[in-house]
């Protein structure tokens, strides 16, 4: 069984702005290549602006690069439809932002349980199960039918973790999850990626600003001005 | 596309996130799906009671004397645009007017079986004199029994007895509606003064009303006694009225007997075409300024929708992140836009039954001069209003969701979930 879980080949990333009737072009990822083994927790670091949001992006194929390709679980996406690629992230994706996102109409177990049921896969009593045993997992469960706003921003981070892992994901992708949190808080969600990572073998990809978070981690990928800097395992 | 339950979810919880806007829009939809439906029991029930008068108490189809090759009926005739030629009526008696021999005409339609009944009539015009009151009036010389199985006076007499015109010979009933003219009551003699100057002293028998103006305004006399005032042989009518058993069938019914007895004959249609056009006329236009009462509902369900939209492109952007599709965000919004029709329709097709019920009930003083007289609105009850109305919003509120479906669809996942909160 191939080990490589995402691979990235020659990928560029260029961004297109109009200023008045100028049309701008820049370069924001570079001939990027490397590979993501199943498995892994890997920490992307670097200056704001680098591009690591970017890049966690194409990982997630959420975005298409301008040139290259970009291999999930074996499959090149580069070809794939919007709605192909919409059901490869649903089954193989969790993604974590650095706001939350939790959907604000909806209570902590029911945001959890979106994913599982946006194909149908589960039915609504087996996505509630697992929803709450997901949000006892992150230490939720007293709060399973709060709405997001009667919840702290740690809180919130925490449900959000439960969903992106509902749909027992290959790879967790997540957007400095830390950036918004104080200390402990912070403390608390490393700890839950750590703990998910060695437990379950959980691949996972974290950006992040914090120093001290990335060297917890087994691999770092530092990026600098779109390229990468250097990669060291720890 | 597979709608699953959570996208209905989805949907429901968004819309009831925002409820006073929700029910804005429902309550907009409801009106406009209430006057409409108003509007069309309205026209339909107006149209409806006029046709069922006609039908039950005219003749369903006139032979008359009248020549069919007669080209002009119309007074100004413009032949082209530098000229206008106009031609008279020949006032006076025409032979040409009359079927002559008519229990031979007769036979030749009875050959049809769609034809029920014939009844000959023979129609004079009269000044009649009472008091001081002279008019011009005209007379129908009928067979009681017959004309009263088209006409149905017996049914419709609001003073004295429809029988008493077969017995005595010099009896006539007046239409209520001359009658009034006149004022004249049962048991009344009145003169009635024919076209060669003889005077005939004639007894007021009975009073009818049948709510059609035009049968209202005339009166009803043997036609033995018409023949003798307007000096006719007694094989000589004017018309023919005819009753079918298939109404359906009738313009056939018309063309054969125009074919196989060289007189004119009209269905009730072609006799009330003016007026059927009139309303028809009337009601498309009435449907056409209520259609845009729905429209204006329909911009209330695009704007929710917009708004929805628009404040959700965080959630957008989340749900497609975790794989929901193009085509299912769309879904969200075009479902949001039919619970809003279908709620707003279901409200409607309430606040309209209960309209057509108050409409119905409203008194309204009857016209003399209208065709069909009633002492309240005639309210067409069909459930096909409700029906097609609501299918109407529906399709109204569609076609309003689908610019906002279709930009919640084209949200970029990444340019939202880039920027902050
Ligand atoms: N949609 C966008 N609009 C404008 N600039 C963008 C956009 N996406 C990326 N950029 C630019 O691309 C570069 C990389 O951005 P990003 O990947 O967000 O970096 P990082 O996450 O490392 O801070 C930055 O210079 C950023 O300004
Ligand atoms: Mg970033």
């Amino acid at each position: 069984m191939n080990d490589t879980i995402i691979e990235f080949r020659n990928v560029y990333k260029d961004l297109i702005t109009q200023d008045n009737n100028e049309v701008i072009q820049t370069t924001i990822l570079s001939d990027l290549n490397f590979k993501i083994q199943r498995g892994e927790f890997t920490s992307i670091t670097g200056p704001s602006g680098s591009g690591k949001t970017t890049m966690l992006y194409l990982m997630g194929i959420l975005d298409k690069p301008t040139k290259g390709t970009v291999v999930l679980d074996g499959q090149e996406t580069t070809a794939l439809s919007e709605e192909q690629l919409a059901v490869l992230r649903n089954d193989k994706l969790g993604f974590i932002f650095q706001f939350h996102f939790l959907l604000p109409e909806f209570s902590s177990l029911e945001n959890v349980m979106m994913p599982m049921l946006a194909r149908g896969k589960y039915t609504y009593a087996a996505a509630r199960e697992a929803a709450k045993e997901l949000l006892e997992q992150v230490e939720m469960g007293n709060k399973l039918n709060s709405k997001p706003n009667q919840l702290s921003g740690g809180q919130q981070q925490r449900v959000a973790i439960a969903r992106a892992l509902s749909n027992k994901p290959k790879v967790l992708l997540a957007d400095e999850p830390t950036g918004n949190l104080d200390s402990k808080n912070s403390a608390i969600v490393f700890d839950l990626f750590k703990k998910l990572n060695e437990e379950t073998n959980q691949t996972i990809i974290v950006v992040t600003h914090d120093e001290g978070f990335a060297h917890r981690t087994r691999r770092i990928l530092h990026v600098i001005d779109g390229r990468i800097d250097y990669s060291t395992n720890i | 596309m597979i709608i699953n339950r959570n996208i209905l979810y989805i949907a429901f919880r968004q819309l009831s996130h925002r409820r006073r806007q929700t029910l804005l829009t429902i309550g907009g939809i409801g009106i406009s799906v209430m006057v409409l439906i108003s509007a069309i029991s309205l026209m339909d029930g107006l149209l409806q009671s006029f046709t069922n008068k006609i039908i039950n108490s005219a003749p369903h189809i006139i032979v008359s004397g009248e020549k069919i090759t007669n080209p002009v009926s119309d007074l100004l005739y413009k032949k082209d645009s530098s000229s206008t030629f106009m031609f008279y009526k020949n006032v006076e008696r025409n032979d040409e007017d009359l079927i002559k021999n008519y229990a031979r005409v007769e036979n030749i339609i009875y050959t049809d079986p769609n034809i029920k009944l014939v009844s000959p009539v023979l129609s004079i015009n009269v000044i009649a004199k009472f008091g001081i009151i002279s008019q011009p009036m005209l007379v129908l010389g009928i067979i009681p029994k017959k004309a009263d199985a088209i006409t149905k006076f017996s049914e419709n007499m609001t003073e004295g007895k429809f029988d008493e015109l077969e017995r005595s010979p010099d009896a006539i009933i007046i239409g209520s509606s001359a009658a009034k003219d006149f004022q004249v009551k049962v048991g009344d003699r009145i003169n009635l003064v024919s076209n060669f100057g003889n005077t005939f002293a004639v007894n007021v028998v009975g009073i009818f009303s049948t709510g059609i103006n035009d049968v209202d305004n005339n009166a009803y006399a043997n036609l033995r006694l018409a023949q003798n005032i307007g000096n006719y042989l007694p094989n000589e009518v004017t018309q023919l009225y005819l009753r079918a058993n298939n109404l359906d069938k009738i313009s056939g019914s018309a063309q054969t007997i125009k074919k196989n007895t060289n007189y004119d004959a009209k269905t009730w249609e072609e006799n009330a075409a003016s007026v059927i056009s009139l309303y028809k006329t009337i009601s498309s236009m009435i449907y056409f300024l209520v259609f845009f009462v729905l429209l204006v509902a329909g911009f209330g369900v695009a704007n929710i929708l917009i708004t929805n939209v628009l404040e959700k492109y965080k959630d957008i952007a989340i749900l497609k992140s975790f794989g929901y599709k193009n085509s299912e965000i769309s879904a969200i919004y075009i479902i949001q836009g039919m619970m809003v029709a279908m709620l707003g329709a279901l409200i409607g097709c309430l606040l309209g039954f209960i309209m057509i019920q108050i409409l119905s009930s409203i008194p309204i003083t009857p016209s003399q001069t209208s065709s069909v007289r009633s002492d309240h609105l005639e309210m067409g009850k069909s459930p096909y209003y409700f029906l097609l109305t609501s299918i109407f919003a529906m399709i109204v509120s569609f076609f309003a969701s689908l610019g906002p479906s279709r930009s919640a669809s084209k949200v970029n996942p990444v340019d939202i979930l880039r920027g902050e909160r």
